[in-house]
């Protein structure tokens, strides 16, 4: 007789496993997309600044942010749209799965599909517009939580809207309100006050602030209030879609 | 002995209906049987599956599963029940190798084990040749065997299987019923089959419960349901297109094609009609009721 379920790292393994494996079908076009999108928003916009100002290093931080977390909540969002529409979350949840690894999982593969985005971006922005990078070892911890909070934003508006198209459109507009309401591409100087005291509401603030520190330093103080806000909001996120997903009803 | 499933008064109304799309449907399913639920589209087969395996939350009313309800253990349901559902794309793009293996090792195989019954699996129902494919790209038949091998992986004690044939050619369909009645004997499978297929079903099922605009008209065995009905002997007449046979007074046939007529009879009714039959008639065949007869009796 089997035993009835897995340890839960063993379900989380597969269940990373089975989203790789998913993706494998398509992943060069999402990475060439991925790579794409920041790159030209880093060209365009950093033809627009005075190279050495404070400008650039914007625009090139704000774009990553751009990989991380615009690129990765899209994702996420149709993903789960998707498996939603398929009954693919149906399926899954009659197996012996716990649903928080499923969205830990799924938000996992995306994050990595979007550091070949990341490191492109990075390098080319740095080499072209001439922005000196000076990497902190604290990047190791960024990168990830600027990703999972707006993943798991994602996972929300994919898992309540409708239909996968209308998943698109939610998310992208999200993207857009949270990435031109605040200091994420454009430089906090160059923005009015109301957008600044908005832009303490938004994650992309803090994600920008906080890439800024690890890629083209300095670290300060700063840097513990990003990570704070960043977990918060990722724990928040993660734990509101993992109890709105439908699974299995007690 | 304490049955697989023992389901008591189950509602349920979905948002913004009036009328209950399942409304106070109670039922018991033995360990170790085959029990078929058949019904028209939209008559609740489905929602009432949704609801043993906890998809959908009853409005009112309870399922246990071995004696548990499973409101209080949602997961016990996903430790005791393969699971077939309707949707043939719920694989999403894994290779039909890698749906098999994932199903069997999260429900607890170990990874030597899950990659056996895999290949085993596969075997099974005829789909090793694609085992590499990914499941996104199988004909629609391929994908319906591929998902009854990831339902049966992890060897559950109950399987659930939603309109098991939907997709597949006659052959393909027999196999699957000999399969199914080949696993309910050697391992004592509950096997629960959503279907509208009676014809083929009867092959596997040994308890059937018919449903009607969300309600049971009628749950038994074949036999107990036959003797529900005035007649237990369907008879098959053949004659020259507009020259029916004279039949007993009050018996209705129904046209099963042209020239030919279908009757269910008691047996005095059918040995009166045997006994005077008309010279034109061209053929005729006795023999029980069917589950189709059946169903087409108690789900009008």
């Amino acid at each position: 007789m089997p035993p009835e379920a897995l340890p839960a790292r063993e379900q989380l393994l597969d269940l990373v496993l089975i989203q790789f494996s998913n993706l494998r079908w398509a992943w060069t076009s999402m990475v060439l997309t991925g790579v794409l999108m920041p790159v030209l928003m880093t060209l365009s916009f950093g033809a627009m600044a005075d190279r050495g100002s404070d400008d650039v290093t914007a625009v090139l931080c704000g774009s990553v942010v751009l990989s991380l977390m615009f690129q990765n909540q899209n994702n996420v969002a149709s993903n789960f749209a998707y498996m939603k529409a398929m009954g693919t979350l149906d399926f899954l949840a009659t197996l012996p799965v716990r649903r928080h690894l499923l969205v830990v999982a799924t938000v996992a593969a995306f994050f990595a599909l979007s550091l070949p985005s990341v490191v492109v971006t990075a390098a080319l922005g740095a080499l072209v517009l001439g922005v000196p990078l000076s990497l902190s070892p604290w990047a190791v911890l960024v990168l990830p939580l600027c990703a999972l909070p707006l993943a798991g934003i994602g996972a929300i508006v994919g898992i309540t809207a409708r239909t996968p198209e209308a998943a698109g459109s939610v998310s992208v507009l999200v993207s857009l309100v949270l990435v031109f309401l605040g200091p994420v591409l454009i430089p906090a100087s160059r923005l009015p006050g109301w957008v600044l005291a908005t832009s303490h509401l938004s994650p992309a603030t803090y994600a920008a602030s906080a890439v800024r520190q690890v890629l083209a330093g300095p670290v300060t103080a700063r840097l513990a209030l990003d990570l704070a806000v960043l977990a918060g909001v990722c724990a928040l996120s993660l734990w509101w879609v993992g109890a709105r997903l439908p699974w299995r009803q007690g | 002995m304490t049955p697989a499933y023992s389901v008591e008064d189950l509602v349920l109304t979905y948002p913004g209906q009036d009328r209950p799309a399942v409304d106070a449907v109670s039922f018991t399913i033995a360990e170790g049987e085959v029990f078929g639920l058949l019904g028209d589209n939209g008559a609740g087969k489905s929602t009432v599956v949704r609801q043993l395996v906890t998809l959908l939350r009853p409005t009112s009313g309870r399922v246990a599963l071995f004696g548990v309800d499973v409101a209080t253990d949602p997961g016990l349901v996903s430790r005791k029940v393969g699971y077939m559902p309707q949707s043939s794309a719920a694989l999403n793009r894994l290779t039909a190798a890698e749906s098999v293996y994932f199903a069997a090792h999260l429900r607890g195989l170990s990874r030597r084990d899950a990659r056996r019954e895999r290949d085993e699996l596969l075997g099974l129902w005829g789909v090793d040749e694609v085992a590499g494919r990914s499941s996104a790209r199988l004909s629609g038949g391929q994908r319906r065997l591929l998902q009854l091998a990831v339902a049966m992986a992890g060897r559950r004690p109950v399987l659930i299987l939603d309109e098991p044939t939907n997709d597949l050619d006659p052959v393909r369909r027999k196999h699957v019923w000999s399969v199914l009645r080949q696993r309910n004997a050697e391992l004592g499978t509950t096997i629960v089959l959503v279907t509208h297929d009676a014809v083929e079903a009867e092959k596997a099922i040994q308890r059937v419960g018919i449903l009607r605009r969300g309600r049971f008209t009628a749950i038994g065995t074949p036999a107990e349901l036959r003797r529900g009905i005035e007649g237990s002997l369907r008879v098959e007449l053949a004659f020259p297109p507009g020259d029916p046979p004279a039949l007993p007074a009050g018996v209705t046939p129904r046209e099963a094609g042209e020239g030919r007529w279908l009757l269910l009879l008691d047996h005095a009714d059918a040995g009166a009609l045997v006994a005077r039959l008309d010279p034109a008639t061209t053929d005729i065949r006795l023999s029980s009721t069917t589950l189709e007869d059946l169903y087409l009796h108690y789900a009008a």
